[in-house]
């Protein structure tokens, strides 16, 4: 290092600064800006009836939608749905995976086609599904009509069927991600614990009770983390398949925001809504950020 | 030993095998109603075998303007995901190459940013894009998807920069070479095959991103997915076409990602995992 100029080392010091300001002015400006305006927006009564101006009602539009019955029954059909895609497409993964660790003949070749669902456009998996699932030509619906001889529900426009049936078309996506990552964690875990273990007699249920699974528990948080981020957020395919209906059942977050922003151009009340919707996000993930830290100092 | 292996191993093949039939199956139906004619779409028994035609592809080619909006798709994909790069390469230089203080924890600020949900943005973007006249151009697109991709392509471009070895860019300095010429000469060909899988990724996000695209497009600079939404008509939906439609949307995309799979997996989970 001694080598080096003193000239260029000053300029060196210097140097990460300038490599920054880029990234972090680009942010700035697309992120960090429309936030605060967002902050802003949400003090204002601003829609339709007074697009010209702007009335400030302080923190109205926060008190507003505490008594919104919309509000809270789009967050209810949030966590319902981001909860039970998430944990049925963890264990839905984790059992492929279990599966999958084995050494089976052609097994790369099998993974590989598990992977193609969660590469197609969202907004075309809610387009297919809703062509499969269509009660007069579907062919899911011909399958169970001739097969299990029963008569299938109108599987989206029926209130207690609607919401489920978004879930499945998530687990579908999904299922392959979180297989995806928990084979690929189970993969990188050293082999001699579960050798020794089997060594000194233990059984298949024991050794992934008490050794795989704890070992994996970094990696099953990531992947928790992230589908549930991802599904919290979940707008394409409710655009696709549900619009939110029948009777507000399918009715998410995103999707509340969206039709209050750009149905009704309530923008103050939207951005309330979202600085909301942002809350909900930050807290839900810190926690479970915690827990991962945690769980990573532990190994 | 070996029998007790292979009464394991059929269940195991039986469970994988329904599985992927299970997981295929919707999109081998969706690719092969686009091949039938389209009254078959609405046949009430599955038709299985047909002659295949290409009169839906033949529609939304050239009477739907399909080309039209795969180039939107195209111009945004591409400049979104060099504009990610080469802030996402600004990133990872000041923090994984030259570790400047509090490099941690700007990374770890940009990552957070992953958690923000679109639609929470979505809303002051399009009104500021609406001031400033960007609303229905291919520039607000381009910008958004860059800032969607900057926190996983930072992290990811990150992890690729710590693993090269810092000797060959000291090297490079003694032999004359500036900061930024050894950056430029040694340090991007090295981590080149990470940047490109990383750059694939973000392209897979941009090619399939339907939310923003959705709200601050109207006619003109409209993405593919965006289009596909026009199919379903009031008189009634062309599956026929919208299925087309889609398979030239999906296929490019199931091509890059089947073929870079094993980036996709440490892109996805943000390199948690260095596969």
């Amino acid at each position: 290092m001694k080598l080096i100029k003193p000239s260029s080392k000053r300029k060196l010091k210097m140097l990460p600064y300038y490599f920054l300001l880029p990234p972090i002015i680009f942010l700035a400006v697309i992120v960090v800006y429309p936030l605060i305006f967002s902050l802003k927006l949400a003090l204002f009564d601003w829609n339709l009836i007074n697009l010209r101006e702007r009335e400030f009602v302080g923190l109205g539009n926060f008190l507003r939608l505490i008594t919104d019955g919309s509000f809270w029954n789009s967050v209810r059909v949030t966590f319902t749905y981001a909860a039970l895609a998430t944990s049925i497409e963890f264990f839905l993964g984790l059992l492929l995976a279990l599966i999958a660790s084995q050494e089976l003949k052609g097994i790369r070749f099998l993974r590989t086609l598990l992977l193609v669902p969660m590469m197609v456009a969202p907004l075309v998996v809610g387009l297919m599904w809703r062509y499969l699932l269509n009660a007069n030509y579907g062919v899911i619906n011909y399958f169970i009509k001739h097969f299990l001889r029963i008569i299938p529900p109108e599987w989206l426009s029926h209130p207690s069927w609607a919401l489920p049936t978004l879930i499945f078309v998530d687990v579908w996506q999904w299922t392959p991600f979180m297989f995806i990552i928990l084979l690929a964690g189970i993969q990188s875990l050293p082999k001699y614990p579960s050798e020794a273990a089997q060594i000194d007699g233990a059984k298949g249920y024991q050794i992934l009770w008490h050794i795989t699974l704890p070992l994996l528990r970094p990696v099953i948080l990531v992947a928790l983390l992230l589908r549930l981020i991802d599904s919290f957020r979940v707008y394409d395919l409710v655009y696709s398949m549900t619009r939110g209906g029948p009777i507000n059942k399918t009715e998410t977050l995103s999707w509340y925001i969206y039709q209050v922003g750009f149905k009704f151009f309530d923008f103050g009340y939207a951005a309330a809504l979202s600085w909301v919707m942002l809350g909900i996000t930050m807290v839900m993930c810190s926690q479970l950020f915690r827990v991962i830290s945690r769980g990573t100092k532990e190994q | 030993m070996k029998r007790t292996k292979h009464y394991v191993k059929l269940p195991s093949y039986v469970v994988l095998i329904v599985a992927i039939l299970f997981f295929i199956f919707p999109i081998y139906w969706a690719v092969a109603t686009s091949f039938k004619e389209a009254k078959l779409a609405f046949s009430e028994s599955p038709v299985w075998l047909f002659k295949t035609r290409f009169e839906n592809y033949k529609v939304v080619i050239f009477e739907r303007n399909l080309p039209r909006f795969l180039i939107n798709s195209v111009i945004v994909t591409l400049l979104s995901t060099l504009l990610t790069l080469a802030l996402g390469v600004c990133v990872g230089y000041s923090i994984a190459i030259r570790k400047i203080k509090g490099g941690n924890q700007i990374a770890s600020w940009i990552l957070s940013l992953r958690m923000v949900p679109p639609i929470v943005t979505a809303v002051p973007i399009y009104l500021i894009a609406r001031r400033l006249n960007l609303l229905d151009t291919h520039l607000v697109l381009i910008l958004v998807y860059a800032f969607m991709n900057l926190p996983v392509a930072s992290w990811l471009i990150k992890s690729y920069f710590e693993d090269i070895p810092l000797e060959l860019e000291e090297a490079a300095i003694v032999d004359g070479c500036t900061y930024s010429q050894a950056l430029v000469k040694i340090i991007l060909p090295l981590a080149s095959p990470g940047i490109a899988a990383t750059g694939v990724i973000c392209a897979i996000f941009a090619w399939n991103e339907f939310l923003y695209a959705n709200i601050l497009t109207g006619n003109v600079a409209n993405t593919a997915p965006v289009a596909l939404t026009a199919y379903a008509t009031p008189v009634g939906i062309l599956w026929g076409e919208i299925f087309a439609a889609g398979s030239l949307i999906m296929l490019p995309v199931i091509v890059a990602g089947l073929a870079l799979q094993r980036y996709l997996v440490r892109g996805l989970t943000l390199g948690a995992l260095k596969e």
